[in-house]
C-alpha cells in the first residue's frame, strides 16, 4: 500500500502544477493510516506553494523599478532612430563615389595593360631587330650557336604580334626586318647542315655534337635526329664493317672461332647500345623526352643492314643452308648412309641459339629504354597518344630485319635440333648396354641426357616460342620413339625357360633338344640366351618407369628455368601460357609410360608367373583333404603341400626381386598374390574335405598368408578374405554351426561368398549331408 | 537454333556459356558436317548434371590453325577472342596463342588456339606446334581459289604429327565479304568437295563482318568438348575395371595390345 502511494506521489511529483493526491482518491481513502499519510503529503505540499508563492512577491519592488527606467528611455530611442537615418545618407553617398572611382581605375588599369602590351610589342620588336643585328654579327663571326639562339628568339615569338607590327606605322621597316630575319633563318639553316655533313665526314665529333645541338634550336628536331644517327649509323657501320674483316681473318683453331658469329653480332648489339647510352642524355637536353624512339629507329635501319651481312656472312661460311638441307633429306630417308653427322650439326647448333640469344637480349635493351623514355615523355598524353606509342614500339621491335632473320634462323635450327635429338637418341638406344647389378640399362640415361641437352640448348636462345617447339619436339621423341622401342621390347615378352621345363621333367627337355636338333643345330647358348632375354625384358620394366620418373623430374626443372627466363622480362604476354601448355603436355607422357609399365607388369604375371604357379598350386589336388587322425599327423610331420609351395614360390620371387625396382618388385608381387588367391580357390572348389582335412586346409591357409604378408607391403588379407571364409567354412563342426556366423551372428564378419557359393563349400565336406546343406535357410 | 541456348557476354576476356546441355551442335552445311545431332551424347549428358565431370583440373582442348599465309587466320581469331579487326596485315611469326574461357553445361571450359605462321620459312617452328591437337582448322581465302588447293597440303603435314582419328578436322574459307553471291557459291561447292575428301567439316567466315565466327567456334567448342568428356568418362571407367578383382583372370592372350585397339576404336566413333 506504502508503496502504491509513494509512485502516485512520485507521478504527482512530475507533474507539479497539480496536487500529488486528486480528490477521487482522497475520497477513495477509508484507512486512517492512508488518510494520515495523504494529509501529510497535502500539508508539505501547501508548504512549498507558500514558499513560492512568497518568492514570486519579493520580485515586484525590482521588477517596478525596472519598468520606470524603460519609461525614461523612450525620447532617448528617438533621438537614434534620426541618427540612424543619417548614417545611411551618408554610406550610400560614399558608395556612389566609390563606385565612380573604382571605373575610374578599371580604365586606368586597362590602359596600363595596354601600355604593358605596347612595351611588349616594342621590346618583341626591338628583340627582332636585335635577333636581325645579333643574327647578322653571330653569322659573321661563325658563332653559329649565338645565331641559332636568335633564331630560336625569333621562332619563338608570337606570330601575331608580328603579324601587327607589320600593319603598323613602322610596317615597312619591319617587313624588311623580318625579311632579313628569314633569309638568316634559311641561311643558318643551310650552313648548319653544310657544317654538319662536313664535320661528319671528317669524323669530326665534337663539330657534329656542335651542330646536332643547334638543331632544335632551328625547330629541325627530326632532321637533327635524322642527321646525328646518320652520323651514328656511319660509326657502327665502320666498326661492324671492320669487326667482319676480322672474323673473315679468324684462325679457325680460334678459341672463339666456333661461335665468331655471335661474337661478331655480339660486339655490333654492344656498340649500339653503347651508342644509346652515351648520347641519350644529349637527345633528352637538346631535343626533349619521348625522342629516344626516332633516334633508335635510324640506328635500328643500320643495325639491320649490318646484321644481314653478318648472317649472310655465317650462312656462306657455316654452310647453314646447305646443312639444313641435309638434314631435311637425312629425315625423310632411312638409308644411313647418306644421313648427315648428328654430332657435326653441334657448334653450329650452339652457335645460332646463341646468335639468338644476343638478338633478344639487344632487342630486351632497346625494348626498355624506349618504354621508360615514352613513359617520362608522354606522362601528360592521352590514352590514344600512349597506344600510338606502344604501337610504333611493337611495329620496331617485330618488324625489324633482325627479328625476322632471327626467327628464320631458329626455323631451321629446330628441324636441325630436331634432327640431332632423334638421332643421337637412335644411337643412345643402339649402344645400349647393361651392366650386372644395375637395374636400367644405359640408354634412360644417355636419352634423358640428350633431350635434356637439345631442351637447354633450345632454351638458351631466350626464345620462348623456340624452347616450346623443342619441348613438343622432345615430347614425341619420348612418347613415340623412345616408348616405342620399350614398348617393342616388351612385347618379346619374358620367355618360359629351358631350366623350367628341365624342373618339369625330363621328357619335355628331351623335346626341346629333339626340336633343337631337328632344325638343324643344337643351340647350346639356349639357356643363356634366355637368361638374356628374362634380364631384358625386367631392366627394359626398370627402364619404363625410371622414364615415367625423369620425365616429371625434367617437367619440373623446366619450370623453375622458364620462370626464371620469364622473370628476367624475355617472351611477350602468352609466355606462361604457351610453356604451361607444353610441359603439360610432357607430362602426360609421363602417364604412359606408367600404363606401359602395368602392361608390362600384366605380361610378365600371365607368361612368367602363372604358368609356374598353377601347376604348383594344382599340386594342392594331389594331396587328399579326406583324411583321418592318423594322416593328419603324418602331414603335421611332413608337410604335403604348402612348404614345398612357399619355397617355390621364395626362389621364383627371388629372381625378380633381384631384377627389378623395389617399386616394380611391389606391383608384381601384389599381382602374384592375387593370382595365388584365385588359383587357389579353384582348386579347393574341385577338393573333398573331412573335418580333419578342413583343420588341415586352414593350417595350411594361414602358412601361406604369413609367408604372402612377409613379401608384400600391402595388406593381402582383402585378397584372401574369400579362402579365409573357405577354410572356416571346412571347418565347422556340422552343417547348422554355419548359421552361427551367418546373418545377423555374423558380427565384424563381411561375407565374401554369396549364399550358393557356402551351400558349394559346404558340400566339399563329404561327411555334410546334402539334405541339411540343402534346409538351410541362408 | 542454336542461339537459343547459347549466352555471349560482352568483352574482352569474355566467358562463352552454353547454359543448357542441347545446343549449338549446329553444323554449317549438312554436305560437310562431322556430326548431325543436336544433343551431346547422353552419358555426356548426364555426367556434367552431375557435375561428374572425372578427375582434376579444368579441361582444355588444343586447336591448331593452319593454312596459307595472308588467308586470315589470325584476324579470324582476333575477331573470336578479342571482338577486333586490323586492317593492316602483320605476318605472324612463330606462333601465337590464345585461350578463350567457356561454360558448357556448368562444366569450364578451355579452348587453346594456337595460330601458326603461314610463311613457308616459318614452317619449321611452326610445325612443332602440330601435336595433341584436338581440333585441326584448315583455312583458305574464299576470294584466292589456290589456298583451297594448298589445304590439303597444310592438314597432311598437320596430320603427320597427331594420331590418327584423334582430331576433329575443320575447313575454314574466309574474307566471305570479298566474294560476290555467286563465285561464293561456287568456290564453297569446291570446298565442300575437298571437306569431305578430308573428312572435315566445311564452314565459311567473315572476320571482317564477323559472320558466322562465334558461330564456328561454338561448334568446334561444342564437339571438342565432347569427345574430351567422353574420353575421361571412359578413362574413368577403364581405372575402376582395374580395380575390380576380376580383372586377373581375363589375361591370357595378348594383354599388350588390347587397349590401345580398345582407345582406338571408340575414338573414331564420330
Amino acid at each position: 500500500m506504502a508503496a502504491a502511494a509513494g509512485l502516485a506521489l512520485r507521478t504527482a511529483g512530475a507533474d507539479g502544477s497539480s496536487s500529488c493526491l486528486s480528490m477521487e482518491r482522497i475520497r477513495a481513502l477509508t484507512d486512517l493510516r492512508e488518510l494520515e499519510a495523504a494529509y501529510g503529503c497535502l500539508c508539505a505540499e501547501e508548504k512549498v506553494v507558500e514558499e513560492e508563492l512568497e518568492a514570486l512577491l519579493e520580485q515586484q519592488g525590482t521588477i517596478e523599478n525596472k519598468m520606470v527606467a524603460l519609461h525614461r528611455m523612450g525620447p532617448n530611442l528617438q533621438l537614434i532612430e534620426g541618427d540612424t537615418r543619417q548614417l545611411a545618407g551618408m554610406i550610400t553617398f560614399t558608395w556612389n563615389l566609390a563606385e565612380n572611382v573604382s571605373s575610374k581605375v578599371r580604365q586606368l588599369d586597362l590602359a596600363k595593360n595596354r601600355l604593358y602590351q605596347a612595351i611588349q610589342r616594342a621590346d618583341d620588336i626591338l628583340d627582332l631587330k636585335f635577333c636581325m643585328d645579333g643574327v647578322q654579327t653571330a653569322l659573321r663571326n661563325e658563332d653559329y650557336e649565338q645565331a641559332a639562339a636568335h633564331i630560336h628568339r625569333y621562332l619563338s615569338l608570337d606570330k601575331s604580334v608580328i603579324e601587327l607590327s607589320r600593319q603598323g606605322k613602322e610596317g615597312s621597316i619591319i617587313d624588311a626586318n623580318l625579311k632579313l630575319l628569314q633569309e638568316a633563318e634559311q641561311r643558318l639553316k643551310t650552313i648548319v647542315t653544310e657544317k654538319f655533313d662536313i664535320a661528319m665526314k671528317q669524323g669530326d665529333l665534337p663539330q657534329v655534337e656542335r651542330f646536332f645541338k643547334i638543331f632544335p634550336l632551328l625547330g629541325l628536331h627530326e632532321e637533327g635526329l635524322s642527321k646525328f644517327s646518320e652520323y651514328l649509323c656511319k660509326q657502327v657501320a665502320n666498326k661492324a664493317e671492320e669487326n667482319l674483316l676480322l672474323v673473315m681473318g679468324t684462325d679457325m683453331s680460334d678459341r672463339r672461332a666456333a661461335v665468331i658469329f655471335a661474337d661478331t653480332l655480339t660486339l655490333l648489339f654492344e656498340g649500339i647500345a653503347r651508342i644509346v647510352e652515351t648520347h641519350q642524355p644529349i637527345v633528352e637536353t637538346y631535343y626533349g623526352l619521348g625522342r629516344l624512339y626516332t633516334l633508335i629507329k635510324h640506328l635500328q635501319v643500320e643495325c639491320d643492314r649490318q646484321v644481314e651481312n653478318v648472317v649472310d656472312k655465317f650462312i656462306k661460311q657455316r654452310d647453314y643452308h646447305r646443312q639444313f638441307q641435309q638434314v631435311q633429306n637425312s629425315m625423310m630417308r632411312s638409308s644411313a648412309t647418306e644421313k648427315i653427322e648428328p654430332r657435326e650439326l653441334d657448334p653450329i647448333l650452339t652457335e645460332v641459339t646463341l646468335m639468338n640469344a644476343r638478338s633478344e637480349l639487344y632487342l630486351r635493351f632497346i625494348k626498355r629504354r624506349i618504354i621508360s623514355d615514352f613513359e617520362v615523355g608522354d606522362s601528360m598524353a592521352s590514352e590514344e597518344v600512349k597506344q600510338e606509342h606502344q604501337k610504333y614500339l611493337d611495329k620496331l621491335l617485330n618488324n625489324c630485319l633482325l627479328s625476322r632473320t632471327m626467327q628464320e634462323l631458329i626455323g631451321y635450327y629446330i628441324t636441325m635440333e630436331e634432327y640431332f635429338m632423334r638421332e643421337t637418341v637412335n644411337k643412345a638406344v643402339a649402344m645400349d648396354t647393361y651392366e650386372k647389378g644395375q637395374l636400367i640399362s644405359s640408354m634412360v640415361d644417355d636419352v634423358f641426357y640428350i633431350v635434356k641437352k637439345c631442351i637447354g640448348r633450345a632454351l638458351s636462345s631466350s626464345s620462348i616460342d623456340c624452347l616450346c617447339a623443342m619441348i613438343n619436339h622432345s615430347t614425341t621423341e619420348l612418347e613415340s620413339n623412345f616408348r616405342e622401342v620399350l614398348y617393342n621390347k616388351l612385347k618379346l615378352g619374358f620367355p618360359a625357360t629351358t631350366f623350367q621345363d628341365f624342373q618339369r621333367g625330363v621328357t619335355s627337355a628331351v623335346n626341346i633338344m629333339h626340336s633343337s636338333l631337328q632344325q638343324g643345330k643344337f643351340d647350346t647358348k639356349g639357356i643363356e640366351s634366355t637368361d638374356e632375354a628374362k634380364q631384358s625384358f625386367l631392366v627394359t620394366l626398370n627402364n619404363v618407369e625410371v622414364c615415367s620418373e625423369n620425365i616429371m623430374t625434367l617437367k619440373k626443372t623446366l619450370e623453375s628455368d622458364c620462370s626464371k627466363l620469364l622473370s628476367q622480362g624475355f617472351g611477350g604476354e602468352q609466355a606462361q601460357a604457351k610453356i604451361d601448355s607444353c610441359l603439360s603436355d610432357m607430362a602426360a607422357v609421363s602417364n604412359k609410360f606408367r600404363d606401359l609399365l602395368q602392361e608390362g607388369l600384366n605380361e610378365l604375371n600371365s607368361s612368367a608367373i602363372k604358368p609356374q604357379v598353377k601347376p604348383w598350386i594344382n599340386l594342392f589336388l594331389s594331396v587328399s583333404h579326406n583324411i583321418e587322425e592318423e594322416e593328419f599327423n603324418d602331414y603335421e610331420a611332413n608337410d604335403p603341400w604348402v612348404q614345398q609351395f612357399i619355397v617355390n614360390l621364395e626362389q621364383q620371387m627371388a629372381e625378380f626381386k633381384a631384377g627389378l625396382s623395389p617399386v616394380i618388385y611391389d606391383s608384381l608381387t601384389s599381382l602374384m598374390t592375387s593370382l595365388v588367391a584365385v588359383e587357389l580357390e579353384k582348386v579347393v572348389l574341385k577338393s573333398t574335405f573331412s573335418r580333419l582335412g578342413g583343420l588341415q586346409f586352414d593350417k595350411e591357409l594361414r602358412s601361406l598368408v604369413a609367408y604372402l604378408t612377409t613379401v608384400t607391403t600391402w595388406t593381402i588379407r582383402d585378397k584372401f578374405a574369400r579362402l579365409s571364409q573357405m577354410a572356416t567354412i571346412l571347418n565347422l563342426e556340422r552343417v547348422t554351426e554355419i548359421l552361427d556366423y551367418w546373418g545377423p551372428n555374423s558380427g565384424p564378419l563381411t561375407w565374401r561368398l554369396t549364399p550358393a557359393e557356402v551351400r558349394q563349400v559346404l558340400a566339399l565336406r563329404i561327411d555334410f549331408r546334402s539334405e541339411d546343406i540343402k534346409r538351410l535357410r541362408l | 537454333s542454336w542461339k537459343a541456348g547459347l549466352d555471349w557476354t560482352l568483352g574482352k576476356t569474355s566467358l562463352h556459356i552454353f547454359k543448357q546441355l542441347l545446343c549449338c551442335l549446329q553444323w554449317y552445311t549438312p554436305e560437310a558436317c562431322l556430326q548431325f545431332k543436336d544433343h551431346f551424347q547422353a552419358q555426356v549428358r548426364s555426367a556434367c548434371h552431375q557435375r561428374n565431370t572425372g578427375t582434376v583440373g579444368l579441361k582444355i582442348s588444343k586447336v591448331v590453325v593452319v593454312g596459307d599465309l595472308f588467308v586470315g587466320k589470325t584476324s579470324l581469331i582476333n575477331r573470336f577472342c578479342k571482338d577486333i579487326f586490323d586492317r593492316d596485315y602483320k605476318a605472324t611469326i612463330g606462333v601465337d596463342f590464345e585461350i578463350e574461357r567457356f561454360e558448357i553445361a556448368g562444366v569450364p571450359y578451355n579452348l587453346q588456339i594456337w595460330d601458326t605462321a603461314g610463311q613457308e620459312k616459318f614452317k619449321c617452328i611452326a610445325s612443332a606446334y602440330y601435336r595433341g591437337a584436338e581440333v585441326i582448322v584448315t583455312v583458305f581465302d574464299l576470294a584466292d581459289i589456290q589456298t583451297l588447293d594448298h589445304t590439303k597440303q597444310w592438314l597432311e603435314d598437320a596430320l603427320r604429327e597427331n594420331e590418327p582419328g584423334s582430331s576433329f578436322i575443320f575447313l575454314v574459307g574466309t574474307k566471305k565479304d570479298l566474294v560476290s553471291g555467286a563465285t561464293c557459291e561456287r568456290t564453297e561447292r569446291d570446298a565442300i568437295r575437298f571437306a569431305s575428301e578430308m573428312q572435315a567439316e566445311y564452314w565459311s567466315v567473315s572476320a571482317k563482318t564477323g559472320e558466322n565466327v562465334k558461330e564456328f567456334f561454338s561448334r568446334v567448342a561444342a564437339l571438342a568438348f565432347e569427345r574430351s568428356m567422353l574420353k575421361e568418362l571412359e578413362k574413368s571407367n577403364g581405372r575402376m575395371a582395374q580395380i575390380g578383382a576380376g580383372n586377373l583372370i581375363k589375361l591370357e592372350g595378348n594383354s599388350l595390345d588390347a587397349p590401345e585397339s580398345n582407345s582406338q576404336a571408340s575414338l573414331s566413333c564420330c
